[in-house]
């Protein structure tokens, strides 16, 4: 059937609102958008075919390096993976280190798509006091691993380097800082008049829509899909007793305020593993083995995959990944997209997705 | 309007904003000790035992040479991606970034190093290029020719029955020489590295 159709808008792949190339095709009728197409594949890589045949010391910082804002949680899902083959158990104090360094990473890559999201709706203010508090986020996450991304903190059986009590105290004087910050700007977020018309009620992604479209991470947390979060499965959430946040209106402003309350959230989590953690070693040893596992984690973007086939010397046979970005940028195109008023919003919407095009295409 | 107004001044006029507007300095853009920067030379002796080489990730990016005072590491900070598994590998301390030796003493780290060397026998042909060339096999065989035979059984690699065989395998130094001059990649050297953090033990 042919299809009535005014013009074809291409939005990027330069576009000053995406952090990174990729180019949509916007079907336009008058100003509202019918459907859109995403067309990927300015970034590739190939990183899983340079990993084949590595040895798994390379692997990991190669896993790090398949993106640059969550790098941590491909570093933890990888070592973990390997653990699971090889039957290494961690000490109880790396664990713990584990997801303090994991949820330092989850608050930075949330505040980056919150302050993406606020430039988007030009409310540039409120996006730089974000990044402000990243940057302290950034200082945590440098002064436990050393840097501030790339950090390659976790290694089979355990953690690099130790939380000391200075560190500890500065962590937790830092984290009382930014959560008065966080929760002044989730506020001023909420509050604003402005804000919610650029927001509320634009790109609705309905919980059937989520589910028929594979929708992961705060996207499908935003539309009422709390189970979908993979630290549910954690053992080490498990024992800090995690519980995912949601809501239950599936728009922009949903998937915002899902990040913010994630951020809380995680604070929680790291005060809470700071209070659970005992003395004792971090670095247990042990060599990774041969064996095959599929095994996945939660990023911040949603649910990380890892396929992972190694011989007995360790090196990787096959990899691959799935990230968590391609579900959410296909719930996005053909789901919330469709109907959206005008162009001005489709930047928008695709921002509060949260797209990370370094992990769609590796 | 008047709300915006409102708004806007009660933003403007915090106590906390106004000290900063006034009174606030940037930082100075200095390096913080704790960032894990490109290793340096402590000024240690370097002992060539090559562990830094050997844990480095990056293809490239430390190659350990002569000087005139003895081996040195040299970095080479292009392919070097400041991961700091060098300085760990180090036995004599002889590297330094950030605060990694620092905290392998605080922590009580200890490393080990072992190697294995597979070699595929549907791919061997027996040339022996692998035993002339390991820089192990010189050491304990002077006279070891073209072929790979000798006459000791002492060697890490001979060739025997057409076929490389691994003999003594704890004298690998995991330098891959074998590995670089194998025609036909059978032979392939595995370097498992494994750390333990030992709180018990005093240093």
């Amino acid at each position: 059937m042919k299809r009535t159709v005014d013009v074809n808008i291409p939005l990027g792949p330069i576009h000053p609102c995406f952090k990174e190339p990729a180019r949509l095709k916007c079907e336009a009728k008058g100003e509202r958008i019918v459907g859109a197409e995403v067309e990927l594949g300015y970034m590739k890589k190939g990183i899983e075919r340079i990993m084949k045949g590595r040895p798994w010391q390379e692997v990991m910082f190669l896993a790090e390096r398949v993106c640059g804002i969550c790098s941590v949680i491909h570093n933890m899902v990888f070592i973990e993976a390997m653990e699971k083959i090889s039957g290494i158990t961690v000490p109880e104090r790396a664990a713990f280190l584990r997801v303090v360094v994991n949820e330092l990473d989850r608050m930075q890559s949330h505040l980056l798509a919150n302050f993406s999201y606020c430039y988007t709706i030009e409310h540039e203010t409120l996006g730089m006091y974000l990044l402000d508090v990243r940057e302290r986020v950034l200082d945590e996450l440098e002064r436990i691993t050393g840097s501030r991304v790339m950090a390659a903190y976790m290694i089979p059986g355990g953690v690099r380097f130790d939380l000391r009590e200075e560190d500890e105290g500065h962590l937790r004087a830092n984290l009382a800082a930014i959560e008065g910050s966080i929760t002044r700007y989730m506020h001023m977020f909420e509050g604003g008049p402005l804000i919610a018309l650029r927001s509320k009620g634009i790109g609705v992604l309905t919980r059937e829509a989520a589910q028929e479209a594979y929708a992961v991470g705060p996207t499908a947390r935003a539309s009422g899909i709390p189970e979908i979060d993979r630290r549910l499965r954690h053992p080490t959430y498990e024992k800090l007793g995690f519980e995912p946040v949601s809501r239950y209106e599936g728009d922009n402003f949903a998937r915002i305020m899902v990040r913010f309350q994630e951020l809380l959230q995680s604070i929680s989590l790291v005060r809470g593993s700071l209070d659970l953690m005992n003395g004792g070693p971090i670095r247990g040893g042990g060599i990774p083995g041969a064996g095959e596992i599929a095994y996945s984690g939660e990023a911040p973007r949603g649910e990380l995959s890892y396929f992972l086939k190694t011989d007995d010397a360790g090196r990787v046979l096959e990899v691959s990944i799935q990230t968590p970005s391609i579900m959410n940028i296909e719930a996005c195109c053909h789901y919330m997209l469709k109907g959206v008023a005008s162009l001005a919003d489709v930047s928008s919407t695709f921002v509060s997705a949260d797209p990370c095009i370094a992990c769609t295409e590796r | 309007m008047t709300i915006s107004i409102v708004y806007y001044l009660q933003e403007f006029f915090r106590l906390e904003w106004l000290q900063k507007f006034f009174f606030v300095r940037t930082a100075p853009l200095s390096i913080p000790p704790y960032f894990r920067n490109y290793p340096e030379l402590t000024g240690k002796t370097c002992t060539h035992h090559l562990f830094c080489m050997m844990a480095c990730p990056a293809p490239g990016a430390i190659d350990v040479v002569k000087t005139e005072s003895g081996w040195q590491p040299r970095i080479h900070k292009g392919h070097c991606i400041r991961c700091g598994l060098c300085v760990e590998a180090c036995p004599n301390g002889v590297l330094t970034s950030g605060r990694i030796l620092e905290s392998m003493f605080y922590d009580n780290t200890r490393l080990s190093f072992s190697f294995r060397i597979d070699v595929d026998p549907d791919l061997c042909m027996g040339c022996g290029n692998c035993a002339v060339a390991c820089p192990v096999n010189k050491v304990i065989d002077v006279q070891m020719s073209y072929g790979g035979h000798a006459s000791t059984n002492e060697l890490l690699l001979i060739v025997r029955e057409g076929k490389s065989q691994v003999l003594h395998l704890e004298k690998c130094t995991g330098c891959k020489t074998c590995e670089d001059n194998c025609p036909t990649e059978a032979i392939r050297v595995a370097r498992l590295l494994e750390a333990v953090h030992g709180p018990e033990e005093e240093l």
